[in-house]
């Protein structure tokens, strides 16, 4: 098969890949900067939404849509349930961040080989779910994409709207930002950061069920976005919800991008999983802080520091 | 009769590989509190090192040299964009650069043979039974034990192993004293790494093949578990850690034929190990035994 090197085609798959990372990403960062520890069992809330999805429409019978609304509602159930039954008292007992980070793994460990359990290790496919598939001139769309990236520019639109508008919001900003002083103020952090981990998880097995049909469903399907997942939350900056919006299509341009380079070169595709990796590195030697920490306004504008201010 | 006397050779060869492993993840963790996540990576980086060397026709003992050289540069060079920063960071990074690692080699077949690996690598000592082979390997490996585990104990009683302990504790209070501890923080990783790569020299010579797919993200909890049940900062508790990890993975594998379970033991272990791993941070963080205190005058 041909590969299509238009550049209309590239910049629509960049789309949809950001739009996936979006969706798994938000969570990640989330849980990381309220819970103070990068979660890897997230990658198995992933693999998970898939699964259930997968159990729901080919073996239940239940449409699609319901069959994706009960995924994100048991895989948000899980997450809080990680939430309450392993990370929290680890915390309350002074467990250290790289206690919780081992944790994390021994949950994920957990989580993947009862995944296997229960559906084999064998890969699957969605037998009853069908995208059609349209050409629009030069550029070839399923409804599967058109859904990804609109799924993915809906929820950003309404947590936006949430962040901004709603007292809800205003207590998720206010706890991610200073636990202790928002549980002065009257917040309740332990309701906020369930939520959190309720939609991080949620949304991250949505994310999975979105790249399982683009692909099929394996119990490793998580761990392989996992690292470029990281990659995302870190150069968008742990905890900023629009840097990881930014840094989530910025990795699906350069993943997409990278693919032409790779067949010009003769390397093998799978090398665009080690763009996130290259991106770790550059983050972390240039910008440690992430999208989110750069001043831009101090490219556009010279300015002299006050008398007293510690210019960065 | 042969087989049990066989079986348990084997499980101590094993023990003694991976014992060097979680030595020397104790150093890098358990001492200098650096949480490498990459641990398979140098692993990794050491079997395929000293595979090309002894295949190339050269004696063992430049194949391990050569696997501690490979595994220390990149034990030090990869870590340093993380370790100015916070531990996650370096935990993130190391993990990703194993994943890359794998892909690398399974995919450039001119490096060492892609997916299908290296087959025959010369064993360390050539013997003619099987069960002289055992033994010899279980020497040799024994050997590497025992010189990691003295140089270790040497290392955690200088001031060295004092200062390493000072990063751990307090970063910013070393930091104060004049010590440059990014440039120790390498070291640690860069001397961990060696010894790491050694073991994956002695993992590559006793199975006499490698491949990718040996080198799953899953060994490099394995050894943190061996670290985190043996005992964080002790260098006996790991190796105790390493002889009850393989004690609980060989024997849930002959349990299975004597359990009639509708659950896949395979499944079933790796589920348990998930648990534990939870269940030991949660009731007893410090391991079996605790870390020694330092003997002052």
């Amino acid at each position: 098969m041909p590969f299509e090197t238009n550049l209309l085609q590239i910049l629509f798959n960049s789309l949809i890949s950001g739009s996936l990372y979006v969706l798994v990403g938000l969570g990640l960062t989330m849980t990381y900067s309220l819970t103070k520890f990068p979660n890897f069992a997230h990658a198995e809330f992933i693999t998970l939404g898939a699964y259930i999805v997968y159990a729901m429409t080919d073996i239940l019978n239940l449409g699609l849509i319901s069959g994706i609304i009960v995924s994100m509602l048991i895989t948000g159930f899980v997450g809080v349930a990680c939430f309450l039954m392993v990370f929290r008292p680890l915390a309350n007992r002074k467990g250290t961040m790289v206690h919780l980070m081992i944790s994390s793994i021994g949950v994920g460990i957990f989580l993947r080989y009862a995944i296997q359990q229960i559906w084999g290790g064998q890969e699957l496919h969605f037998s009853k779910v069908h995208f059609a598939g349209y050409n629009l001139g030069p550029l070839r769309v399923t409804s599967l994409w058109i859904g990804i990236i609109l799924t993915a520019v809906i929820l950003v639109i309404i947590l936006h709207l949430i962040l901004t508008q709603t007292k809800l919001g205003k207590a998720m900003r206010a706890t991610s930002n200073n636990p202790s002083l928002a549980q002065a103020s009257g917040i309740d952090i332990d309701k906020i950061i369930m939520i959190v981990w309720f939609l991080g998880a949620a949304l991250a097995g949505l994310g999975g069920f979105f790249k399982a049909a683009d692909t099929r469903i394996v119990p490793v399907l998580g761990w392989g976005i996992l690292l470029p997942a990281f990659a995302v939350i870190i150069l968008g900056g742990i905890g900023s919800f629009y840097g990881m919006i930014a840094a989530a299509y910025i990795l699906g341009l350069a993943e997409n991008f990278s693919i032409i380079g790779l067949i010009s070169l003769g390397i093998s595709t799978d090398y665009r999983t080690a763009i996130g990796f290259v991106v770790i590195i550059i983050t972390l030697i240039f910008a440690p802080t992430g999208l989110s920490g750069i001043n831009f306004s101090k490219w556009f504008k010279r300015r002299r520091p006050h008398e007293g201010e510690v210019m960065e | 009769m042969a087989f049990p006397i066989a079986y348990l050779l084997d499980m101590l060869v094993f023990t003694g590989i991976f014992g060097i492993m979680a030595l020397s993840l104790n150093l890098e963790f358990g001492h200098t509190g650096l949480p490498n996540f990459g641990k398979v990576a140098f692993f990794m980086i050491g079997a395929y090192t000293s595979a090309l060397i002894t295949l190339a026709g050269y004696p063992f003992i430049l194949g391990i040299t050569g696997a501690m050289a490979v595994s220390a540069f990149f034990g030090a060079i990869v870590s340093l964009p993380a370790i100015r920063l916070r531990e996650d960071y370096l935990a993130i990074l190391t993990l990703a650069f194993g994943e890359i690692l794998r892909l690398i080699l399974k995919n450039e077949e001119w490096i060492a043979g892609g997916v299908l690996g290296l087959k025959g690598i010369p064993e360390a000592l050539t013997t003619t039974s099987f069960k002289s082979a055992l033994y010899g390997h279980l020497i040799v490996v024994y050997i590497f034990v025992v010189t990691f585990y003295i140089f270790l104990r040497f290392l955690e009683k200088s001031p060295y192993g004092r200062l390493l302990k000072a990063i751990r504790e307090d970063e910013l209070a070393a930091q104060s004293l004049g010590k440059n501890t990014v440039w120790y923080k390498a070291q640690a990783l860069a001397i961990g790494s060696a010894i790491a790569g050694s073991s994956g020299g002695l993992y590559a010579q006793y199975l006499s093949y490698i491949g990718p797919d040996l080198f799953m993200p899953v060994i490099t909890f394995a050894v943190w578990a061996m670290v985190i049940i043996g005992g964080v900062g002790n260098h006996k508790g790991v190796l105790v850690g390493a002889l009850i990890y393989q004690i609980f993975e060989r024997g849930s594998r002959i349990f299975k034929d004597y359990l009639q379970i509708p659950i896949d033991p395979n499944n079933m272990m790796f589920m348990i190990f998930g648990l534990l791993l939870i269940i030991v941070l949660m009731f007893r963080p410090e391991g079996l035994i605790k870390e020694e205190k330092i003997k002052l005058l």
